[in-house]
């Protein structure tokens, strides 16, 4: 245990005592462009901050899919669609779960609760890839625990209704699954790299402005949109555990797409923030 | 873009705000920045990623085969709103997150963006748009062409006229809103703290939808109707498409001139009378 508290917000505070990449062009600015995190940081391992924020990427994933998969299986097992809450509270039970996830976990773990957005953030430099594979198992881990405690408490409808697996709906192509679920991840991860811009945070004056608010709502809008077409992963840790606890072969046969789909959406959207709105490359060699 | 206000030798009367001087009409160094590139591509990308998802939705929806199995017209709703708010709020330190010509059209009347910016945000704000809706029907073809594409159409029972005053008095609620959002001195009243800004903005999008989606599919946007109506290519489509542009500039017209020249009341201070207090 270390003898003062790490703080392992995302790039945030972590390296004080290096210089900011590019800071005789950031001197008349009143935030500072974290350093890019190093790729390997040994370090990490002995400190109880990385496990709990691991942990806490654990419980965030694992109760995220626990409430989403029972509410679709609620959808699933009425009568008819008038009597639940329908698809568009299937949207808002993803959406609104990843806003409350994120609020909670913003500062313990930087609230990813997705690969995908582990993934991108990985990209942009702002955690190591240790750093990166623990949430991402984490995360995994969590999901196949959230889908195991639903069929558990209805083992027999949950297979037989689908079990809150991702799978291209019939009528769509498998390349309209994959463009879907590249989209549907831009949009997320582009508005969680909007979110946590430290230029953002200077302009709101450092007062922070319930950021997983926008996050929350771009999840609820991609479900609203492509639920017709796969049920909407865009989160590769919520297609796995579905599919591995659902463990049927359609569900296997399509299941590439939602880890690369989810993927090349996060790297896009990196790309178009770190280069084109925030140009940092060129940038530091000014 | 921000102008820099020399204040040596100005007085303030008491203000803690200072309101941002007009743009110029032609402002012609903008185009060797590489800012204001940038926020046409923000633009750009914003208001593809607004269609994609909003008319995705549509088609969705429609694409439903019994009561209740779509996301609802209320989801639709949400779609249009939420994603204003999400794209508002990821833009704004950008481009100032317009994504729609009728909110760059009134902020062009207010002086908040010159002339050559304004027509810059407005044709990639369509070209957005066309390349949006490419999108959905590249990825739901059949049902895209057979369910009416997500164009706006004056629906039946109801006359041109009707949906042209639908159209500006959504649109005057739109971006009144964004005026009232960005007002120099509500920030200074909330202490220059901006409080989610994009949220009202987006809520007033989405209540818009509300009431007028079964009048006209709701466009107060023009992007969102002409990239619609570009990929649907339907005669309907294209035969009410002046609806879709006029009512919305008109709104912008009649909102702009609301909040300067009577909340604001711009005019009447340039004239230096009429003032209910010398710190007003």
């Amino acid at each position: 245990m270390e003898g003062k508290e790490e703080d392992v917000r995302v790039g945030a505070n972590k390296f004080p005592e290096r210089q900011p990449i590019g800071t005789s062009a950031q001197t008349d600015k009143d935030y500072k462009e974290p350093p890019p995190a190093p790729f390997f940081e040994p370090g990490e391992l002995s400190s109880w901050s990385f496990y709990r924020a691991g942990i806490a990427e654990f419980i965030a994933t694992f109760l995220f899919l626990y409430i989403t998969v029972l509410t679709v299986m609620g959808v699933k097992r009425a009568p008819n669609m008038c009597a639940s809450v329908g698809i568009q509270g299937i949207a808002w039970a993803f959406g609104g779960m990843i806003f409350a996830l994120v609020y909670c976990t913003a500062g313990i773990s930087g609230g990813h609760i997705n690969p995908a957005v582990t993934f991108g953030l990985f990209l942009a430099r702002k955690l190591s890839l240790t750093r990166a594979v623990f949430y991402i198992v984490m995360q995994c881990l969590g999901a196949i625990c959230g889908a195991g405690v639903v069929k558990g408490f209805q083992p027999n409808p949950y297979q037989t209704l689908g079990g809150g697996a991702n799978t291209v709906a019939h009528g769509y192509t498998k390349g309209s699954g994959l463009g879907a679920e590249i989209i549907g991840t831009f949009v997320l991860v582009y508005t969680v790299f909007s979110a946590t811009d430290a230029k953002r945070s200077a302009r709101d004056s450092h007062v922070p402005i319930l950021a997983p608010l926008p996050i929350g709502f771009a999840v609820f809008l991609v479900h609203l949109a492509t639920i017709p077409i796969t049920g909407t992963g865009i989160n590769p840790a919520r297609s796995l555990g579905a599919a591995i606890i659902y463990n049927k072969d359609h569900a296997w046969d399509d299941h590439w797409i939602f880890w690369v789909g989810p993927f090349i959406g996060a790297a896009l959207a990196a790309l178009y923030h770190q280069l084109v709105i925030r140009a940092i490359p060129f940038k530091s060699r000014s | 873009m921000s102008k820099e206000v020399s204040e040596e030798g100005k007085t303030h009367h008491g203000k803690d705000y200072v309101d941002p001087p007009p743009a110029p009409l032609l402002d012609m160094g903008e185009l060797k920045s590489w800012s204001f590139y940038r926020a046409l591509i923000a633009e750009f990308i914003a208001t593809l990623l607004f269609l994609y998802v909003t008319v995705a939705t549509v088609i969705g929806h429609k694409k439903q085969t019994g009561p209740c199995d779509g996301v609802g017209l209320l989801g639709i709703a949400w779609a249009f709103g939420g994603m204003i708010f999400v794209l508002v709020y990821c833009t704004a330190g950008i481009s100032g997150g317009h994504i729609n010509p009728a909110v760059t059209f009134g902020l062009f009347l207010a002086r908040k963006v010159s002339l050559v910016r304004a027509l810059g945000y407005m044709i990639a704000q369509c070209l957005g748009a066309i390349c949006g809706v490419g999108f959905v029907k590249a990825f739901m073809k059949t049902p895209y062409n057979t369910l009416g594409g997500g164009a706006n159409t004056v629906a039946d029972g109801y006359s041109k006229g009707t949906a042209l005053g639908a159209e500006i008095i959504g649109t005057f609620v739109l971006v009144y809103t964004v005026f009232s959002a960005t007002d120099p001195k509500r920030s200074a009243r909330d202490s220059h703290i901006p409080v989610l800004a994009p949220l009202p903005i987006g809520f007033a999008v989405f209540m818009v939808h509300l009431a007028t989606i079964p009048i006209t599919g709701t466009g107060i946007n023009p992007a969102r109707s002409f990239g619609a109506a570009v990929i649907y290519n339907n005669e309907k489509a294209w035969d009410d498409q002046w609806i879709f542009w006029v009512g919305p500039f008109l709104g912008a017209l009649a909102a702009a001139a609301y909040h300067q020249y009577i909340l604001r009341a711009s005019a009447i201070k340039a004239l230096g009378s009429f003032r209910s207090n010398a710190t007003n």
